[in-house]
């Protein structure tokens, strides 16, 4: 191990090898080539010179420079060279690692288990046992794995973080059972706590493992945790991340992601130093914040860096209805201003006249102290209720003195007084909530009374459409299902002359089960929850494991998440087509504290790179030496020709990259049959796209139509012939490298020619809503393609070839909507009148891409399996007019030709 | 060992090297002497002799064989019978030596015929354009008598295709007739002395030479570098050369200086040398032979 170089050796004493290479030099110079043997008639007479001429051959210099650097690889080779080397291990028998993987350890993963892929692999090298712990519980409890430190390599490599807190204190516990004689313990730390475990518990856990030998702790150098805290309100109108200590300055990106995991927003969070919050507000409409299902902070893997986003997060309209709605003048005592003041967080408040409120989209109407709605109304009102309005009524002294048909119980009329001067009761507070009722499960306010109330006429179901009642068990609010909704009163006013309630926190949560009960929520989530799909540990949704327990709904938000309870997104059994219910990590686990156990033996950093060993490297390159000695011997003794040489030394010194150029094919054997082509941008991703796109188009031209083209190939315009391709498809992505000299005059003679190139910007994908061009791809295409000759471009016109060559088509979706489609203008008697470029952006090669199974590689975004099958619709119809052109153009003529015919 | 290239087969070989002959006049060797122990040929020796060609009628002598009369000639005259005299025709015979040691098979880098193959066409060149003069021709060391015609070619063919005699790198010691011609064709690259000695037996018999030394380019030029561990193919000797770059200029003024030493030597033995390497074409190679036993040739000959 040297100071200035990462480089160590295990047998360090072979490295004396190297002192023979003078020796070696020695030897070398004196001891010639072997002379190349000529037969050579004249040879007596050369044999009078060569009496004479007596120099000594000296191997030529470079000869020698070349052998003693084979030599010299060789011995470093042998003396088991070491890139990175970790002074990992101490000497005892078994070594126990144990790993930190709770959720924030998603970030610096990776180096966490390059520092234990180290570990175990010295420790292999060395013949250890091994002993791995991690210490977020698994289902079945914290996992402990003893064995060969190669079978837990390969265990190791499927090691992720867990998507809840680790839990030390049962790690503690778990270790004490362990009976392990001569141990050294490696602790991969995260140095960082949940409220709920707590710096004890870290601290009880390396006082347990120092038990076990002497302690080495790894703790990461990154920057503290940072984590997104799901918005409190409806509409995510701002976003906030929050890191586990303040530090210096550090900006973070949130991005929004609708249902169908298009991106909606982006916003960059900037943390000032020294502060451990960062907020922005969310600059979008409402009805794209409405379609907020998830968000995360882009580049940050964690389960913390996400939060999925359910019903509880869409932002209702709700339109407020009052007789005396206009009392601007004043407010405190209008019945309205509390319950808009409660709702404004949570919703979208709309005013008005009945009319003009059912005319636009509400989910909740509130009718405050309306006493006789016109009958004309109450019949829209129910049937609205029926199609799943929400109406929540206030009672008032309007009400009170008569209502109409529009109650979900029988009211008597008058209301009822509570500890007036004349009488002996006192305003009563409310009874806990029924455990079935919307409100079930809310805090009771003690301090909240009813003076005031209207009463429900007795009668035998009353008690089941009771809702909240009062200590005495007077129904406060009623409700009733009709239809799909809910008709709700309550039978105090919205404002505080009846009661207290509107002045209450109660009053807010209770406003906010009502909203629940909204269009589309399904109603409160009640009843036992199951896993649809859960969030792993760096934040990607996955299909939930199979045997997780239901989970009471109720449980959500008090209920820590943990193996039994990951996040992600659940659903009440039972309720197929029921929204799904959001858990996030940070429902329960709201922030971190910093936790170091300070009685390590040694700590250290997480390892940066992982050890190589240079061995096989070094005996490769002695290899490839020495075979140019071969080859350079045996030109010099004339047993190979001086282009054999050569050629074999080119061969050896650039077979890998040669492999990786795939020259095309014999044109013969391109032409042979019908295949269409996708140009090689160099970018891996896309050229693999491309031809998985090409692929898939060409089998469901095989399966759908006559045509049946061959594997599709990949050309370099540079340089392969293109005319022996109908279509190109050309992927213009931003990163599209340049193009090489000369290519432009061959793409344009291409195109003169009769060629057709579907140029494929993909920029739909990189576009906000709302916008609809000039996007990355095709600033990128105007770069690259700026000076090629085209005919005026317009976007395809109803009536052209490409809309009907097979399929009848409207737009030309790919994998994503909302660009249009650009084609140039036929211009007649110039290839038939057939257009020859097609530009748009909606990455098409993404919608026909499949696997080898045939299966889809990539979604289709926003109109899922249908918006591909019009992909592919498209892409048919493209190969039609590439191989057909206009014929289908001549079919309009033909009522016109059967009517002359006919005449 | 380098593989000899290709063995053409015989017949085509033989084809090939009266192709090469078809392109020079018939070889007319110079008669310098007149033996009689030279069998009848068809070169006229000017005199009167036993041969095929009416030469002159000269009056009858006492002695003179009666059937030597020529009855007609002489019923023209009344007073003289006349003897029919043909003109005494001799053939030259040409003894061709090609060398067959195992250095003749050598071949350069970038040359497409051994030095071998090159002399045996060269030979059998010859000895086409020979016997097509009417001369008669043997291979040296083959032990026959020449022969000329249809079936003295056969002969020679196979006494120089089918191989089997001797593979030293000197001409063989075999007495020879007198006034026969002599032509060597060898690499030479052997002692001077030795060379001069054997071929000094031939000339003291009055029978005068014709070598071609025949070399590969790179024999020349030696063309190699490097460290390189040069091997005579028949075992004589090795030369260990450091960097044959540097000796290359030395190595070629030692050829040369053999190269002189070699013709000095054949001169004393009435013997003339040519020299020709197998990268030119063959036809020079048997132009430089066809002057060497004509010199009336040299002009009418022509290149290739």
């Amino acid at each position: 191990m040297s100071a200035w170089l990462p480089l160590g050796f295990a047998q360090p004493w072979l490295l004396l090898g190297l002192l023979a290479l003078p020796a070696v030099w020695w030897l070398l110079r004196i001891t010639p080539p072997a002379p190349m043997r000529r037969p050579f008639p004249p040879a007596a007479i050369l044999a009078r010179l060569a009496s004479r001429e007596d120099t000594p051959a000296h191997t030529p210099l470079w000869l020698l420079l070349l052998r003693m650097a084979i030599l010299a690889l060789l011995v470093l080779a042998a003396s088991g060279p070491v890139w990175n080397p970790q002074p990992l291990l101490a000497g005892a028998e078994t070594v126990v690692l144990v790993v930190d993987d709770g959720f924030e350890t998603a970030a610096d993963w990776s180096a966490r288990l390059r520092t234990l892929e180290a570990l175990l692999a010295r420790a292999d090298r060395e013949g250890r046992e091994a002993v791995l712990v991690t210490t977020a519980p698994a289902r079945a409890g914290i996992r402990i794995v003893r064995g060969r430190p190669a079978r837990l390599r390969a265990l190791a490599r499927e090691l992720a973080p867990r998507p809840w807190p680790a839990d030390r204190r049962a790690t503690a516990r778990a270790l004490a059972g362990l009976e392990i004689g001569d141990a050294e313990v490696h602790w991969l730390l995260s140095p960082w706590t949940v409220p709920g475990e707590g710096a004890e518990a870290v601290a009880e856990l390396a006082a347990r493992l120092r038990r076990l030998g002497p302690l080495t702790v790894y703790r990461p150098g990154g920057p503290p945790p940072v984590w997104l805290v799901p918005p409190a309100e409806p509409g995510v109108p701002r976003v906030r991340a929050e890191r586990a200590v303040a530090g210096p300055a550090a900006t973070v990106t949130a991005v929004a992601f609708g249902p169908e995991g298009e991106g909606l927003a982006r916003v960059t969070l900037a943390f000032a130093e020294g502060e451990r919050v960062a907020e922005a507000a969310l600059d979008l409409p409402l009805e794209m914040r409405n379609r907020i299902a998830r968000l995360e902070l882009a580049g940050i893997p964690g389960a913390a860096s996400v939060v999925l986003f359910d019903e509880r997060w869409r932002r209702r309209v709700v339109g407020l209805f009052g007789a005396r709605a206009g009392g601007e003048d004043q407010p405190l005592l209008s019945d309205l201003h509390y319950v808009a003041r409660a709702l404004a967080p949570w919703a979208e408040i709309r005013r008005g006249d009945l009319d003009r409120l059912l005319a636009g989209p509400v989910s909740v109407m509130v009718l405050a102290d309306v006493g006789r709605l016109p009958e004309a109304e109450v019949a829209r009102l129910r049937t609205w209720i029926e199609r799943g309005g929400v109406v929540l009524r206030f009672a008032g002294p309007r009400l009170a003195a008569g209502g109409d048909a529009l109650l979900p119980v029988r009211l008597r009329r008058g209301e009822r007084t509570l500890g007036a001067a004349l009488t002996w009761s006192r305003p009563l507070a409310f009874a806990p909530f029924p455990e079935d009722g919307p409100f079930a499960g809310l805090a009771v306010d003690p301090q909240v009374r009813v003076r005031r109330q209207v009463l429900a006429e007795p009668s035998p179901e009353l008690a089941a459409h009771t809702l909240a009642a009062l200590e005495d068990g007077t129904p406060v609010v009623t409700g009733r299902r009709l239809g799909r909704g809910w008709l709700l009163l309550v039978h105090t006013t919205a404002n505080p002359t009846w009661s207290d309630l509107a002045l209450s926190r109660m009053f807010l949560d209770m406003l906010r089960r009502v909203l629940d009960l909204a269009a589309g929520s399904g109603g409160p989530v009640r009843g036992p929850l199951v896993a649809d799909r859960i969030l792993d540990g760096f934040g990607r949704l996955r299909p939930a494991p199979a045997g997780l327990a239901p989970v009471e709904a109720a449980a959500r938000g008090r209920r820590p998440v943990g193996p039994d309870f990951p996040p992600g997104l659940w659903r009440p059994a039972g309720r197929e087509g029921a929204a799904a219910v959001a858990v996030n990590l940070q429902d329960t686990v709201r922030t971190l504290l910093p936790a170091l156990p300070r009685n390590a033996d040694r700590v250290r950093g997480l390892v940066a790179e992982v050890e190589r060993p240079l061995a096989p490297w070094l005996f490769a390159a002695a290899l490839l030496l020495a075979l140019v000695d071969l080859a350079a011997s045996l030109r010099l003794r004339g047993l190979l020709p001086a282009g054999t040489a050569t050629v074999v030394l080119v061969l050896v010194l650039s077979g890998p990259s040669a492999a990786g150029a795939q020259p095309l094919p014999d044109p013969a054997v391109l032409a042979a049959e019908t295949r269409f082509a996708w140009v090689r941008t160099g970018i891996p991703e896309v050229d693999r796209k491309s031809e998985a796109g090409l692929r898939g188009l060409s089998l469901i031209l095989a399966l759908r139509t006559a045509v049946e083209p061959a594997d599709p190939v990949g050309v370099d315009p540079a340089r392969d012939e293109l005319a022996l391709f109908p279509l190109l498809y050309w992927p213009v992505p931003p990163e599209h490298p340049d193009l090489a000299p000369g290519t432009l005059e061959r793409v344009q003679r291409y195109l003169d020619r009769g060629g057709m190139i579907l140029f494929d910007t993909g920029d739909a994908g990189l576009l906000l809503p709302g916008e609809s061009g000039g996007g990355p791809g095709e600033r990128r295409f105007r770069e690259l393609f700026g000076e090629l000759d085209l005919p005026p471009l317009e976007p395809v016109p109803s009536d052209h070839a490409l809309t009907r060559a097979f399929y009848l088509l409207r737009d030309f979706p790919g994998r994503f909507i909302g660009l249009p489609l650009w084609v140039d203008r036929p211009r007649p008697g110039v290839n038939d009148g057939v257009s020859s470029v097609l530009i748009g952006g909606h990455d098409w090669a993404g919608a026909w891409a499949i696997d080898e199974l045939g299966e889809p590689l990539f979604p289709v975004v926003p109109g899922g399996e249908h918006q591909r099958e019009m992909a592919r619709r498209f892409g048919v119809n493209l190969a039609m007019y590439a191989l057909t052109g206009n014929y289908k153009t001549d079919q309009v003529h033909v009522p016109a030709i059967l009517e002359r015919l006919g005449q | 060992m380098w593989p000899r290239p290709h063995e053409p087969h015989r017949a085509a070989r033989r084809v090939a090297a009266e192709r090469l002959g078809e392109r020079l006049p018939p070889l007319l060797v110079e008669a310098e002497r007149v033996a009689a122990s030279v069998a009848p040929g068809l070169h006229g020796r000017r005199r009167t002799g036993l041969g095929e060609t009416f030469w002159q009628y000269r009056p009858y002598q006492p002695g003179d064989d009666v059937r030597s009369i020529d009855w007609r000639a002489s019923a023209r005259s009344d007073r003289h019978r006349f003897v029919r005299e043909n003109e005494w025709e001799a053939a030259q015979s040409v003894w061709i030596w090609c060398d067959a040691s195992p250095s003749m098979a050598y071949r350069g880098p970038g040359v497409r015929e051994d030095k071998r193959a090159r002399a045996e066409l060269l030979a059998l060149a010859l000895a086409v354009l020979l016997i097509r003069g009417g001369e008669r021709v043997a291979l040296l060391g083959s032990g026959r008598r020449p022969a000329g015609g249809r079936f003295g070619l056969e002969r020679f063919t196979a006494d120089l295709l089918e191989g089997g005699g001797p593979t030293d790198s000197l001409p063989p010691e075999v007495p020879l007739p007198r006034f026969a011609r002599l032509v060597l064709i060898s690499d030479f690259l052997v002692e001077p002395r030795a060379l001069e000695r054997r071929v000094a037996v031939h000339a003291a018999r009055g029978i005068a030479g014709s070598a071609l030394a025949l070399w590969d380019p790179s024999e020349v030029e030696l063309p190699f570098s490097g460290r390189v561990l040069f091997e005579d193919p028949e075992g004589r000797a090795r030369a260990l050369v450091g960097r044959v770059e540097e000796v290359r200029g030395r190595y070629r003024a030692l050829l040369a200086a053999h190269r002189e030493e070699l013709r000095e030597r054949l001169a004393r033995c009435r013997c003339t040398l040519a020299l020709h390497r197998t990268d030119q074409p063959a036809a020079s190679g048997l132009l430089a032979l066809t002057r060497m036993l004509d010199p009336r040739a040299g002009g009418r000959g022509g290149g290739p």
